[in-house]
């Protein structure tokens, strides 16, 4: 039972982090576009998210330092406040988004008016942030998030031409829309390797005490989590890729999503794919709700962490208090979560270097690892993953614009 | 920190983590304060804790923006209060002493009145 509630960070960094409302939307729709094509890309991202999270959870097991004070000790001060504020911008657009999300799965639930609902939702997100303790947060929302699989089960009732389905796993390029493909591709990168999951990731593995003898844990918390996170991804666009695609329906919505679930699975499935992802996105709104938090502490040098007690890291307290207040006021304006979340992970691709080259060189530094630095496989991945971060961060923002956001 | 007592300043110590003798975070080394002469030997003389003690190293607009809202004192640490330098600073008194973490120490009263909150 240790074990299982052993791997609840890695689970809550990728169902938060890996199938957020972003994500749902997103792998949908590159599901409905192009059938099984990206499924790829996703083993890509995940391989990307596996290799950095493994990264800084082993830096932050051995040296005690989470994601930003490499930020700073190793991009220097002005690129590291270029690179918070960057962070933090996206953080806050994506928690809005996640928090949107929720009231709209709630929405789908209890048919109550959508802006009642926002409301509700903060208030419960800040009472469950408040009162459960680190640990128990991680097992409700990841734990709960799983009734995601209920897409695998769907995927599977709906009967996928399988020989189809392993085409789009070998790497290849649609030539008939080449743009909008590699918008979707570069989409479903960014979301992969979001930087709110390592800053999640490696800020908790210090939340669960983790040192030197952790590392395996951290291994199979990296893979097992998010390699559960590429398996969802899958789901959701083998789905897509069945039921939507054949007749014509891009499926903007969240409630469309969720008739994946329903058309082969009936009510029970419909009512499973909208627990989860309730819980899912919930998870995800802890998730940047904190990252920016951890984020600001950890630049500024403030004591922080939801171990130290909410009145132990006050400043940390009140940046997750005020980041979930601003959330709040972002949404209620009305603006649409989905579209939101399409542009946070945009811009946080752009921004996705800033967050990797200080994980990529602090473990490789010998004087905080010691012994655990990087070996050849974790620097071969690393490197290659880097190639593919400057790739999507220099062609986000362009495909983005010429493609009016994958419309064509 | 390397047995001989030479320290890589830029990359051994600056920017990174203060923690104080009872394990608190208390802010980063902001800047240092070196003592010595063209061609002799440079040693830290104190480390400089504090937003407005960024101001010599940023871009010039930023500075001001900082001269201008972080008016607060730089906090002054004397070197011989380091005790040891890993991936943090790790000092031989506690922050309260040293005048750190004040900030901390300003809101945690108030946090504390909230039910809940730990304490």
């Amino acid at each position: 039972m240790k074990r299982i509630f052993g791997l609840a960070l890695g689970i809550l960094a990728a169902i938060g982090g890996f199938v957020d409302i972003g994500d749902i939307v997103f792998n949908t729709a590159a599901g409905a576009t192009f059938g099984y094509g990206l499924l790829w890309v996703v083993v890509l991202g995940v391989g990307g998210i596996i290799t950095y999270s493994e990264m800084c959870g082993r830096v932050a097991a051995v040296s005690k330092r989470p994601v930003f004070d490499a930020v700073r000790e190793r991009m220097g001060l002005s690129t590291g406040l270029v690179a918070l504020i960057a962070a933090q911008l996206v953080n806050l657009m994506t928690l809005a988004a996640e928090v949107g999300g929720i009231a709209l799965v709630l929405q789908l639930l209890s048919g109550l008016p959508y802006r009642a609902l926002i409301m509700l939702a903060v208030i419960a997100l800040t009472v469950v942030i408040w009162v459960l303790p680190f640990s128990w947060i991680e097992r409700v929302f990841g734990y709960c998030g799983l009734c995601l699989l209920v897409f695998a089960v769907g995927a599977l009732k709906l009967h996928p031409d399988w020989g189809e389905v392993a085409k789009g796993f070998v790497p290849h390029v649609n030539t008939t829309s080449p743009l909008v493909y590699g918008y979707f591709a570069v989409g479903l990168l960014g979301a992969a390797m979001t930087p709110y999951e390592v800053y999640f990731y490696s800020s908790g593995a210090i939340e669960e005490g983790w040192s030197p003898k952790d590392l395996g844990l951290n291994k199979a918390n990296a893979m097992i989590g998010y390699g559960l996170g590429g398996f969802l991804s899958f789901a959701l666009m083998i789905t897509a890729g069945a039921l939507f695609l054949p007749l014509g329906i891009n499926p903007e919505l969240l409630g469309t999503v969720a008739l994946g679930a329903e058309v082969p699975l009936g009510q029970i499935g419909l009512i499973l794919a909208l627990v989860g992802t309730l819980f899912a996105v919930g998870g995800a709104a802890i998730d940047t709700c904190f990252s920016g938090a951890y984020n600001l502490a950890q630049f500024l040098g403030w004591e922080w962490g939801k171990y130290r007690t909410n009145a132990g890291a006050p400043r940390f307290t009140i940046t997750w208090l005020v980041l979930l207040a601003l959330g709040f006021c972002i949404v209620m304006t009305g603006i649409d979560p989905v579209m939101l979340t399409e542009y946070a992970v945009i811009f946080s691709a752009v921004a996705l270097p800033f967050t990797y080259i200080p994980i990529l060189l602090t473990a490789n530094d010998r004087t905080y690892m010691g012994r655990y630095v990087n070996g050849r496989v974790a620097n071969t991945l690393g490197l290659f993953y880097m190639l593919v971060i400057l790739f999507i961060a220099v062609t986000a923002i362009p495909l983005m614009v010429i493609t009016h956001m994958g419309q064509g | 920190m390397s047995t001989s007592g030479e320290l890589d300043v830029a990359y051994g110590i600056l920017d990174h983590q203060i923690v104080d003798s009872e394990n608190r975070r208390c802010g980063k080394v902001d800047d240092v304060e070196l003592e010595g002469k063209v061609g002799e030997e440079m040693r830290v003389a104190a480390l400089l804790v504090g937003v407005s003690a960024w101001r010599g190293r940023v871009p010039r607009p930023l500075a001001g923006l900082i001269a201008r809202y972080f008016a607060r004192q730089v906090v002054r640490v004397p070197w011989e209060v380091v005790k040891e330098v890993d991936s943090a600073v790790h000092l031989g008194q506690t922050a309260a002493e040293l005048d750190l973490g004040r900030g901390d120490d300003r809101w945690q009263k108030r946090i504390a009145r909230i039910p809940g909150s730990g304490f």
